[in-house]
This record gives C-alpha cells, sequence and structure tokens, in this order.
C-alpha cells in the first residue's frame, strides 16, 4: 500500500510541479510582452512625431 | 534521380577514398569498441559469444553514428550544401547517393567488425547467409535513417550531440531485429526465428526509403 | 492618439527585415473568453483530480487478486493514454498540417511543441508509475515489458524533438525542422512496437501480464477509472492551452524584443540632444 500511496504522490507532485511551472513561465512572459509594449509605445514621441510624413492631426 | 544519386555517392566514395576517415578513424574506434565491451564482460568467453550479436550492432550503430556526421560534415565546407542544392541535382537522388555511399562504408566497417567479433568473442556462424542478409539489409536502414537526420541536423552547431540523440532511438528495430537474425543464424540458435525479423527490416528499410525519397527535398530546404 | 501611429513613418525602415524599428508589433492579447475557459478546465481537471484520487485510494475496493495495489490502475492507464495517444498522437497530426503547404501556420508548430513537452511530461508520469507499480507487483523497478520499453523509446524520441527545438533558428526553420523529427518519431512507432513485442515474447517464457488490462473491472472501480481518465484529459488540455500560450508570448518576445529596444536606444539619444530629435542617427538604407 506504501508503493501505491507513493506512486499516487509521486504523479501528482510531478503533474503539479509542472502546472505551476507553466503557470509561473506565463506570468513572467507576459511581464516581459507588457515591458517591450510600454518601451515600443512610449518612446515612440520624440523619434517620430515631428516627421510630416506621418499625417498627424491637421 | 538514378544518375543523380550515382554521382553523389561516387563523390563521396571519392572524398572518402582520398581522406580514408571511414578507414584509419572509424574502423579502429569499431574494434576499440569491442575490445571496451570485452573488458565490460569480463573475460568469460561463453558469455562474450553468447553477447556477440548485440554487441556487434551496437559497435555497428556507433560507427554510423560517425559515418552519417561525417558525411553531413563533408558538404559543410565551402557552402557546398548551397552549392549542391543550386546544381539541380534531384532531392531525392541526392539522398539515394548519400545514403548509398554511407552503406557502403558500413558495409566495409561490418566485415571488419565481423571478423572482429569471430575472432575476439569467439562467435561461431552457423548459418552466415542470414548474418550477410541482416547486414545488407540493416545497414540500408542505418544509412538511411542516418542521412535523413543528419541532412536535418545539417546547419546546426550542436550536430555532434543532438545526431546521436535523435538517430539512436529511431534505429532501435534495426539493432533488434539484426541481433535476433544473428542469434538465430549462430551455432545454437533456430533459424526459423529470424525471418520474421528479416520482413521487419524490409518493412523499415521501405518505410525509411520512401520517407527520405519524398520528403528529401522539403528536409533540404530547412538546413 | 497620432503619436501612436508609427507604421507609416518612411524614416524608420527594419534594420534587418524582421525586426521592426517602428516600435512593435501589437502583443499577442488572450480574449478573456478563451482566458476563462480555459480556468474552467483547469478548475474542472482539478477537481476531477482530487475526486479520482480520494475515490482511488478510499472509496473503491481493492481488487481480489491485486489488493490495494489495483490502485493504480486509476492513474497509470490514465496518464499513458494522455501522453502516448493525446499528446503525441496530436503532436504527430499538428506536424503534418504543419508540413502541409495549404495548412501550413506557425499555429500547428507551436501546438505541436506543446502537445510534446506536456506529453514529455504525461510520459515520464508513465514509466515512473509504471515502475512503482511494477515493483511490489512483479518484484522489479524494472522489466523489459514490450510496453515499457515502447514507452521508454517513445520518451527518447520526444525528447530528441524538444532539444531540436532548442536549436536557434528562425520560426518556420525550426517548425520545419521538428515536424519532420516529429513525423519520423511516429513512423517508427509502429515498428518499435512490433519489434519490441516480437523481441519480448521471443525472450520469455511468460508474458509478462500489463496490469490494468487483466483486470475486470466492475462498478465503482470502472467509474472511478472513467473519472481518471477525464480528469487527466482535462488536465493536459489545460496545460495545452497555457504551454500554446506561453509558446505565442516566446515568440513574440523574439520577434519584437530587438524593435523594442532599438526604438528605446535610439530614443534616448534623440532626447539628450533635444533639438535632434529630427536627424536620423541609425538610418540604414535610407528613405522609401
Amino acid at each position: 500500500m506504501r508503493y501505491i500511496v507513493a506512486g499516487y504522490v509521486v504523479i501528482l507532485s510531478l503533474l503539479f510541479l509542472y502546472s505551476v511551472q507553466l503557470v509561473w513561465r506565463r506570468r513572467r512572459l507576459a511581464r516581459a510582452v507588457a515591458r517591450v509594449v510600454a518601451a515600443g509605445a512610449g518612446h515612440e514621441g520624440p523619434t517620430v512625431g515631428t516627421l510630416p510624413a506621418a499625417g498627424g492631426p491637421t | 534521380m538514378w544518375r543523380d544519386a550515382a554521382l553523389v555517392a561516387g563523390k563521396d566514395l571519392r572524398i572518402e577514398a582520398r581522406s580514408r576517415v571511414a578507414l584509419a578513424q572509424v574502423a579502429p574506434f569499431g574494434i576499440v569498441a569491442l575490445a571496451l565491451f570485452a573488458f565490460a564482460l569480463g573475460p568469460d568467453r561463453a558469455v562474450m559469444a553468447k553477447g556477440a550479436p548485440g554487441l556487434f550492432w551496437v559497435a555497428v550503430l556507433f560507427c554510423t553514428v560517425l559515418a552519417v556526421q561525417r558525411s553531413v560534415s563533408v558538404e559543410s565546407a565551402d557552402g557546398a550544401r548551397d552549392g549542391l542544392r543550386l546544381s539541380g541535382i534531384d532531392p531525392a537522388g541526392l539522398f539515394l547517393g548519400k545514403a548509398a555511399a554511407v552503406g557502403a562504408q558500413l558495409l566495409v566497417l561490418e566485415a571488419i567488425l565481423v571478423a572482429g567479433v569471430v575472432v575476439l568473442y569467439g562467435a561461431r556462424i552457423e548459418v552466415p547467409w542470414m548474418v550477410v542478409v541482416s547486414c545488407a539489409l540493416g545497414t540500408v536502414g542505418l544509412a538511411v535513417t542516418g542521412t535523413l537526420y543528419g541532412a536535418l541536423s545539417a546547419g546546426v552547431r550542436v550536430r555532434e550531440t543532438l545526431l546521436p540523440l535523435l538517430l539512436l532511438p529511431i534505429a532501435a528495430p534495426v539493432l533488434l531485429a539484426g541481433t535476433r537474425i544473428w542469434q538465430a543464424a549462430m551455432v545454437g540458435g533456430t533459424p526459423a526465428d529470424g525471418t520474421q525479423w528479416l520482413r521487419l527490416l524490409v518493412a523499415f528499410d521501405a518505410v525509411y526509403l520512401a520517407v527520405g525519397v519524398i520528403l528529401f527535398g522539403p528536409i533540404q530546404e530547412t538546413a | 492618439m497620432s503619436d501612436l501611429a508609427p507604421a507609416t513613418d518612411r524614416r524608420d525602415r527594419p534594420v534587418a527585415p524582421a525586426v521592426p524599428t517602428t516600435g512593435v508589433t501589437p502583443a499577442p492579447v488572450q480574449s478573456p473568453r478563451a482566458r476563462a475557459t480555459e480556468r474552467t478546465i483547469g478548475v474542472l481537471a482539478l477537481v476531477g483530480t482530487a475526486f479520482t484520487v480520494w475515490l482511488g485510494l478510499w472509496v473503491t475496493p481493492p481488487d481480489r487478486t491485486q489488493g490495494d495495489l489495483v490502485r493504480l490502475v486509476y492513474l497509470h492507464p490514465g496518464v499513458a493514454w494522455v501522453a502516448l495517444y493525446l499528446a503525441f498522437g496530436l503532436a504527430a497530426v499538428s506536424s503534418v498540417l504543419y508540413l502541409w503547404p495549404r495548412t501550413r501556420s506557425l499555429f500547428w508548430d507551436r501546438l505541436a511543441a506543446a502537445a510534446v513537452e506536456v506529453g514529455v511530461v504525461f510520459n515520464v508520469c508513465t514509466l515512473v508509475s509504471g515502475s512503482i507499480w511494477g515493483k511490489p507487483t512483479w518484484g522489479v523497478w524494472w522489466a523489459w515489458d514490450a510496453r515499457l520499453t515502447l514507452t521508454a523509446v517513445l520518451l527518447v524520441l520526444f525528447l530528441g524533438y524538444l532539444a531540436i527545438r532548442r536549436v536557434p533558428a528562425e520560426p518556420e526553420v525550426r517548425a520545419r525542422r521538428s515536424a519532420f523529427v516529429a513525423l519520423f518519431a511516429v513512423l517508427d512507432v509502429p515498428l518499435v512496437h512490433f519489434s519490441v513485442n516480437w523481441w519480448n515474447t521471443l525472450h520469455q517464457g511468460a508474458t509478462v501480464l500489463n496490469p490494468g488490462l487483466t483486470l475486470k473491472i466492475h462498478g465503482s472501480m470502472a467509474w472511478t477509472l472513467l473519472l481518471g481518465f477525464v480528469a487527466l484529459t482535462l488536465a493536459f488540455v489545460w496545460m495545452l492551452l497555457v504551454r500554446y500560450r506561453i509558446g505565442v508570448l516566446e515568440d513574440w518576445l523574439d520577434a519584437n524584443e530587438l524593435g523594442a529596444a532599438l526604438v528605446e536606444r535610439r530614443s534616448e539619444g534623440a532626447g539628450a540632444s533635444a533639438g535632434a530629435a529630427g536627424s536620423a542617427p541609425i538610418d540604414p538604407v535610407g528613405v522609401a
């Protein structure tokens, strides 16, 4: 019976730990994406906004 | 396609003839492997004779990896791979040619290893034609799958470690079949046992030959 | 609002074809409905698994022949089914769909990658649970049983898949390489299956019974078994969804990080020399 319990514990732990790793990975990546988006969008003003070609509001 | 295959095979074999890598490096490595197996299994000749079929095929597998690595690296210098693609050679022909070259080298290596196994392990072969046929069919299977994976990992820098990892599991049926056929062909084995394994080898060869001929073009484009 | 409309700026040409220097491509967003579905599936999987464990370890009766040892049947065949058929099967189909010109799309590649990774995890679970079951049942941690051997070979085959995906390459190249590896691996499966079966029966006198398949399952045991399958399948689906999403995010980051960093760098320079905002410091190929 010990083996059975050990089996259950091992399998469920493996699956659980993997799930946790997945969630953590996704969270980390989502934060990185947010950072990149902010960096890309936030700095477009100085380099781009002064150009006439962009066709801003006139 | 066949003409291209002959061209490519000829080229690879000529390179081998001039550089003698298979003969000078891979063959000694195979013999060393056999010796190491002997050290590992101990001096009891009976054990070694019994294990001879399996050990032979494992040594062949190791040599296959080396031979395929060599076959791939021949193309990697000076943009030769791009040259091959631009030259308009039929991809299927290229595949068959390279596989044939690897296969030819393997056959020579196997001949050496058979001699090694008979001499070093005291293996006694009762039905030689089965041994020969198994080597022939097994070689086809190994050369074909080796060429396929070689092409897939051609552009990859970690090819040295990646190729064995990819190739050896695929080659498991060849190893199993080859060993079983040999065992059937040994003194003390039942030859009839070997026939279904021969059929498996034929099936294996057919499947991967077909796959290679059909898909080698697209595979090349990934390198 | 127009500050955020960069795409038509003619000055900022990409330095390299794939790298946008006009900021970044739109971030991949997961719709709230998708997120909710994923959550639901996750919760269901969790509940189902917990229920299965409770039923399996306490409620169901011990088997007549195997006694309490039978209880692993509620998990072991389930993880095996998920790994071998569901996950790797899906990976194989996705890979073929990617290779097929008419259905080629990186979606299939990402799906295959996710399926293989989750499949490998379940495969390890299969081997470990089989081993733990085997010890008290057969007395050994491992046997060269046809199934165990095939499962082990499958693990190595798909570890190879994961290995070749790690090699740095363009997404399309990586996708093709891995798709071919998956295809070859799947073609090998029936060959290994037959050869190992023959190898096994020739090798051993009495065939090793595979626990679980020789049981006559009745009543509560049958229901628990079914629940186990369902719960594990749901767990697989959830993991697949999350892993797929991770793939999407990773690919997006790969494509856009450099572009964003370039933009950031350039704006640093432009900010420092206040009036120089209009100059083109890193204008590579010229305008238009």
